[in-house]
Parts: structure tokens; sequence; C-alpha cells
């Protein structure tokens, strides 16, 4: 016999499934992205569950469980200083560490071509073996410690590579654990695999954003290759950790692809380019995916259109939420449209008057899933993100019961076109894997067993290390 | 001959070709044009000519960048000559990312768009506390005090700025304006600034307005 909670989370799990897949359920979920408010709402600051990553786990846990939320990240902040200090990433600063223990964990990137983590004259040799230059230069000039190949083998140096797995593998280990813990208080896991579109990652952690934009005039050709090149690692990754049941969507955390960061030309030509054939891969295989569309998406809302049928849930932040409905909507699930600015410095009667214009306007036939325009930090009140909550289940009551689990399989069962395909520049090394078999073979004596077991063994450590490598680049 | 070769470095500027350009003001000097003829109507009309672009939508942010940033380079050759005529920038703006936040890229943009514009520019850099604006101006480092953040966290620091403005007694002697993608026209009045932009265009024009 099921418990209270078993019940409560198949319940959510299909109210928020049917949604995604632009169905009506029996009422809006709610799917709340509380990052630092989450800590503020259980009485953490933000320095504490930068430093104590179990806090990150449990006070989402406790925020979606008290307040009736029906999704809900695993992890509120995700960056834990134990795992990316240990290897020494420069670019995240903590709160309490450099900030004030109320501030929130921060983010900086290359600004110079002396900064650039990939240097303009390197874009031929990044594009030729990606997963070489992300281990022999890349974690070289990102972490603090790490040296190249040719340079000093410190203790300092080896100590930050063993130190920065061993702190990542608790780190997931606990994620696990905690995506467990979530589960038995009733509250669905929001989201699963981690996608960025390839020019939002060239500017984040290779190039700098300043700097790409003047390669985007000066070596125009090489980004568009670059971003070809990182396709199928990108696929590889966001499908490695995706939802085998496709219950739980994969989401793309996309920033500088709108207007006015870059120009339209530039959007169709490699932003879009290059992300829509990954999206399309990930869908023949089942799985949908969160458009988080950080900043305003007007311009391009046509473009999304294009995807096939339900494989996108489109979340707005400054994009016009209205518009958004009106040409997406038929298609996909949409998500958001609650200013942050007015969780943080609006009444709770002004919350409540634009949940109802949003669920009035937006929700009457299912296919939206209530949430603030982006990630909820301490600034927000919480009497605020309360009425938020309590308006959506009270308002946001649909007049039917929600649909059986057999009727969401038959829902999830749709047909799903044939990809058009990565096209991407020839590489030395094939995604997946850092050192093949056969090179290892090589170095080892006879086999006098069955060699396909120590294949199968090696290609799984060896994978794992190459998914370290990348999880580090496109975190 | 000083007609095209103003017109050559226009089109470096606003095309953002940071290669020509130094060579170009070099060549204009060369032909014995005044270096303030050079700023005036190669270079400051480039810029000012970028900013309608942005402002129709025809330019983006990389647009912007790039031209600014050729605009540097040309100044490089120029400011030696600028200094040594004793032509002095129409005015000076102390420009800053508040305290607890370390976001600089539009900040940056936004300070080559004022130089670009033949500002002087005090970039007092990220995480500012207020009582570094607040020396800054009674310093006289500035006729307009530019804050900029890009989190709803932060914002509330652009008002602690603002008082301490008040409270050193300088608040009327400077033009204060912010910017950043979470701040409103409505948020800047409610805090008391003098003005908002939403991009680096028209905090240039916001700035050219206040101080001509």
């Amino acid at each position: 016999m099921q418990s209270e909670t078993q019940c409560l989370y198949e319940q959510r799990l299909t109210r928020y499934v049917t949604a995604l897949y632009n169905g009506k359920p029996d009422r809006i979920p709610l799917r709340v992205f509380a990052e630092e408010f989450a800590a503020k709402y259980c009485g953490y600051t933000n320095y504490e569950v930068a430093v104590n990553h179990e806090l990150q786990f449990d006070a989402n846990r406790q925020f979606a469980a008290q307040t009736g939320i029906d999704a809900v990240q695993t992890n509120s902040v995700v960056n834990w200083f134990g795992m990316q200090k240990a290897i020494g990433w420069d670019g995240i600063t903590f709160p309490g560490i450099g900030l004030s223990v109320d501030d929130v964990n921060q983010w900086s990137e290359p600004t110079t071509e002396e900064e650039a983590f990939l240097k303009a004259t390197e874009y031929d040799e990044f594009i030729d073996d990606p997963t070489a230059f992300l281990v022999t230069k890349w974690f070289s000039r990102f972490t603090r410690h790490i040296n190249p190949p040719g340079g000093l083998v410190t203790f300092e140096h080896n100590i930050s590579f063993i130190n920065g797995l061993m702190a990542y593998n608790k780190f997931f280990s606990t994620w696990g654990a905690k995506t467990g813990e979530l589960i038995e208080a009733g509250v669905v896991p929001a989201v699963g695999s981690v996608l960025k579109a390839p020019l939002d990652l060239m500017g984040d952690k290779l190039r700098g954003y300043v700097n790409l934009c003047f390669d985007l005039h000066e070596r125009r050709e090489q980004v568009i290759k670059a971003c070809e090149g990182l396709m199928p690692h990108l696929l590889n990754l966001v499908l490695g950790g995706a939802d085998p049941d496709g219950n739980i969507p994969s989401i793309i955390w996309m920033h500088r692809g709108s207007v006015p960061f870059i120009s339209q030309r530039d959007f169709k030509e490699i932003y879009w380019a290059t992300l829509k054939p990954i999206l399309e891969e990930l869908w023949s295989h089942g799985h949908q995916i969160i458009f988080y569309a950080e900043g305003n998406w007007d311009h391009h809302l046509e473009s999304f259109a294009e995807l096939p049928e339900k494989s996108i849930i489109f979340h707005c932040d400054k994009t016009d939420i209205f518009k958004a409905h009106k040409i997406l909507g038929e298609k996909f699930c949409i998500s958001g449209g609650i200013p942050n600015e007015l969780l943080s410095m609006g009444t709770v009667k002004e919350v409540q008057q634009r949940c109802k214009e949003v669920i009035d306007a937006v929700a009457q036939d299912g296919g939206y899933i209530m949430d603030a325009s982006a990630l909820i930090m301490n600034d927000a009140k919480i009497e605020n993100v309360k009425a938020m909550i309590d308006f959506t289940l009270d308002y946001g009551t649909y007049s039917q019961a929600g649909i059986s689990s057999s009727s969401l399989e038959d829902m999830k069962n749709i047909a799903k076109p044939a990809p058009s395909g990565l096209k991407y520049p020839e590489q030395k090394r094939k995604p997946g894997v850092c050192i093949p078999w056969e090179e290892k073979r090589n170095e080892l004596p006879g086999f006098e067993g069955d060699e396909r077991l120590a294949r199968k063994v090696w290609e799984e450590v060896d994978g794992m290390g190459y998914g370290y490598c990348w999880v580090n680049l496109t975190w | 001959m000083s007609v095209q070769i103003l017109e050559e470095i226009f089109k470096c500027i606003s095309e953002g070709d940071r290669q020509l350009v130094k060579g170009k003001v070099q060549a204009a000097l060369d032909a014995g044009l005044s270096p303030e003829r050079i700023l005036q109507e190669g270079m400051i009309s480039a810029m000012a000519e970028v900013g309608r672009l942005f402002e129709a939508g025809e330019y983006f942010v990389p647009e912007m960048l790039i031209a600014a940033s050729s605009m540097q380079e040309g100044l490089q050759i120029l400011r030696p000559h600028l200094a040594e005529t004793g032509i002095k920038p129409i005015g000076s703006v102390v420009i800053g990312t508040v305290k607890g936040d370390l976001h600089d890229i539009g900040k940056n943009l936004v300070a080559m768009m004022l130089e670009g514009a033949g500002l002087n520019v005090v970039d007092l850099g990220v995480d500012v506390p207020p009582e570094k604006f607040v020396d800054a101006i009674r310093l006289d480092q500035g006729d307009v005090v530019a804050m900029s953040a890009l989190l709803t966290t932060t914002m509330a620091n652009m008002k602690t700025a603002i008082e301490a403005l008040k409270q050193a007694g300088l608040r009327e002697k400077v033009k204060v304006i912010v910017g950043g993608a979470p701040v409103t026209d409505s948020f800047a009045r409610k805090i008391g600034a003098d003005g908002y932009a939403e991009d680096a265009s028209r905090a240039v024009r916001l700035v050219e307005s206040m101080i001509c």
C-alpha cells in the first residue's frame, strides 16, 4: 500500500508531466526555482548553503514540502565551495568569502585576450580535438592550481586534481541520495540533465563574451566551426544524464543568444543553427527540455516554433509571456512570467494580481507551469513568494480531474520526427572518449581471458573521466 | 584629402575595423588635421552613428563593442596630441557596479561608449561601496555618477549610495544615473536617481543631456 507521500508524489508527477506535455491537469503545477530564497526561507545564510552542500538540498526540500509546491530543483544553489575551490575555479566568488554572507554567488568571465581560456590563435587546435584541448590547455587556465603539460608537476597541481575529483564524487553521490529524499517527501525533482548552447559556452567558459563579440566579426568561420565542434559533446552530456523514463525534462540555461547580445544574423547562423540539431536529437530519444530563457527572447519566438510539438517547455523571464503564449502555446508548455522585481519589491496584492493576469491569459487550456521569471534569490519577500504559491493553489485549479497515468503515457507516446543530424568538423577523438581502447590495448600484455570484459570496464572508466572534464567546462 | 581621411576614420570606427584605425588617425595627423577635428568629425561622430544604429535595432552589442574598441585604438594615437593642444573632455563621469555585485560587462560597455562621446570616465570597478562613490565626488572627479547592478539583490545598494552622497552633502553637486538588467525607470525615480538608461547608447545621450 502506498504511503500518503507516495500518493502525493504520484499525483504531483502526473500533474507536472501533463502540463509539460501541454495538457490540462487538475491544477496548474507549481515548479518554483528557489535559489538562495530557499536558504532564506529555512533560516540559513547564503554563506552557509555555499559551503555546506547538504543544506543546499535540504533547504529546497523543506521549502517545497512546507509550501506545497509540486516540483523543485533537487539542489537550490548548485555551486558548492568544496567542489569548485578544491580544483581551484577562480571564476566563481562565494558569499561570505570575498562577499558578504548574504550576497549571492557570482561568476566572472574573461574580458581580455590575455584572460581568455581559449586564445584567438588556438581555434583550429580546439576544433581539431576539443577534449584534448580541455585537458592540455583549458584546465590550466580555468583553475588556479593546475599546471599545463610541460609545466611543473607540483604537489598543489596533483592534489588539486585529486581533491577536485573526490569532492565532485561526493557532491553527486549526495545528489542521488537527496533526490531520493525529495521523492520520499512527495516532491518531484523538476529537472534532469543540463545543456548549454554552443555559442553561450564559447562566451562563458572559453573566450569570454567580449572576446567572442570581436571574434564574430574578425574570425566568424572559426567561431562557427568551434560551435559545431561542441555539438556532439554537448549532446553526449545531456543525453547521458537524461531521465530514462522520459518524465523529467532536461534544462538549457540560455542567456546570450537574445537581443541585444547578438544580432539576428548571429542568432540564425550560429546560435540557433548549432543548438537546434541538439534539441532535435534529444527529442528523438524521447527527452523534453526546458528552455530557461534568461532575458528577453521576443525576437526569436518564431524560430523556437520550428521545433517538434511538445519537445520543449518555454520559460519566460523578460520575454513577453502573452506573446510567447500566442506564438508557442499551441505546441509547447509555457512557464514563469512572475517578475522577480515584483517578488522582491511588490506587495502581496500586486503579486496576486500578476498571477491572475498570467493564469487568465496563458493557462486556460493547461500547458502552463507557475514559477517566477528567474531564479529566486534572497531579496524576494517570503510573503510574496507564498502569495504566488497560495494564489495558484487556489485560483489555479481546473474544473476537471487530472488524467490517469495510462492516459499520460499515451500523451507522451507521440510520433517524433527524425532529427536532421549533427554536422560538425571531423575530430581526432570521438565524443565520450579520452583514451580509446585501441590505444590502451597496445600498452597491455596479451589477454588470456575475454578481452571484451576488460574493454567494457576501460570504456566505462574512461567515459567517466571524459564526463568530468566536460562537466567542468559546461557547469 | 582631409575630408576623405576623416571619412575613412569614421568608417573604420563605425564598422569596427580595429586593425586599420590607428594608421588612419596617424595619417590624418600627418596630413596636418587638427586633433580636435579628427576627434570630433572622424571619431565622436562615428560613435554617435553607432549609437543611432543600435537604437534603431540595426546594431547589437557586438557591433557596439567592436566600434568602441576601434575608438579606443584610435584614441591611443590621438590622446597625446589632444593633451598638447589642451583640449578638455566635455565632462566627467564616475562609474561603478554597486556593492555586492561583481558584474562588469554592461558597466564597461557604458564606460567605453561615454569615452567614445568625448567624456572623461573614472571607472571605480565592481563591488563599489557607497563611500568610494562619495570620495570620488569629493575629489571633484565627476559631474555624473553612473551606477550599475545586474542582480535584484544588489539594486538596493544604489539607494544606499545615493543616501551616502546626500549625507556627505554632495548630492546637489552631481547627477546620478542608474542602469542594469533588473533596473527600471520607476525604480530609478523611487530611489531618487536623476535618470535611468536601458542601454549604453541611451546612457550617453542621458549624460549629454545632463551636462551640456
